[in-house]
């Protein structure tokens, strides 16, 4: 085992496990946020393999997860927009859960790619870490727009009603 | 041992993730279980060097399942508010 796979099985053992508890209790407002964190550091953890393995082939999964992840999180804030409008999750645990991410993602990223060296995996890093961050925004923005819907409240959110 | 560690971490995700899909009784919050169930199980693949299939479970664990089981669940929703609304009139 050397260090890439340490570090992938910390961050499995001391990122992703306590995310996932996040994921599997408590309030939407909680889940959601908490899904997300999940599949962005999972995606780190995948990184951190292919690296550790030495398999550059390996990076696909994580490349995967990083346009899935954020997918499925917008999935969950569209189909349980009532709950989430019903009670939103706290603006600042929100904020610091999204700059968490971009930090993770730099701090895994960055020394990733300085051991890939310049050319086409540095590259796809790069661009594996530019889409985990975009996703992770797009996600909180997401859950905001949820959340905000529930202040303004007088329709109900948008697709549970109208067809009937 | 300390090769097989990761491996071990994996398993051990799954197996909690797996009794928490069956304890957990309500619907939604189960989806939210089942797609971390999907994330532990395309993890453990990567772990003992499967990444095709966790490349497909991927696609089929974090986005397709919970979508199915959210979506069903709205369905079921509606119909009974609608009945129980003709039942009122």
């Amino acid at each position: 085992m050397n260090g890439w796979t340490a570090a992938g099985t910390a961050l499995l053992l001391c990122g992703f496990a306590p995310a996932a508890c996040g994921v599997a209790t408590g309030r939407a407002s909680r889940r959601v946020p908490a899904q997300n964190v999940a599949t962005t550091l999972l995606s780190l953890v995948f990184l951190l393999l292919a690296q550790g393995f030495a398999r550059p082939a390996y990076v696909d999964t994580a490349l995967v997860l990083s346009v899935l992840g954020p997918a499925g999180t917008l999935l969950f804030v569209r189909l349980l927009a009532d709950q989430l409008a019903d009670h939103p999750p706290g603006e600042r645990r929100l904020r610091a859960l999204t700059v968490g991410n971009y930090v993770a993602v730099a701090a895994v990223v960055l020394p990733l790619s300085a051991a890939a060296g310049p050319g086409r995996a540095m590259v796809k890093l790069l661009i594996i870490g530019v889409l985990l961050a975009l996703g992770s925004w797009v996600a909180t923005r997401a859950v905001h727009a949820a959340a905000a819907m529930g202040h303004g409240r007088g329709a109900p959110a948008e697709g549970m009603s109208g067809d009937r | 041992m300390t090769g097989e560690l990761p491996v071990l971490l994996g398993l051990l995700l799954v197996a909690a993730a797996g009794t928490g899909a069956v304890l957990v009784r309500d619907p939604v919050r189960q989806s939210f279980v089942l797609s971390l169930l999907g994330l532990s199980l395309a993890a453990l693949f990567l772990l003992l060097q499967a990444p095709d299939v966790a490349l497909s479970q991927l696609a089929v664990g974090s986005a397709l399942t919970p979508l199915m089981v959210l979506l069903s669940v709205r369905k079921v929703r509606r119909k009974a508010r609608s009945e129980r609304r003709e039942e009122r009139e």
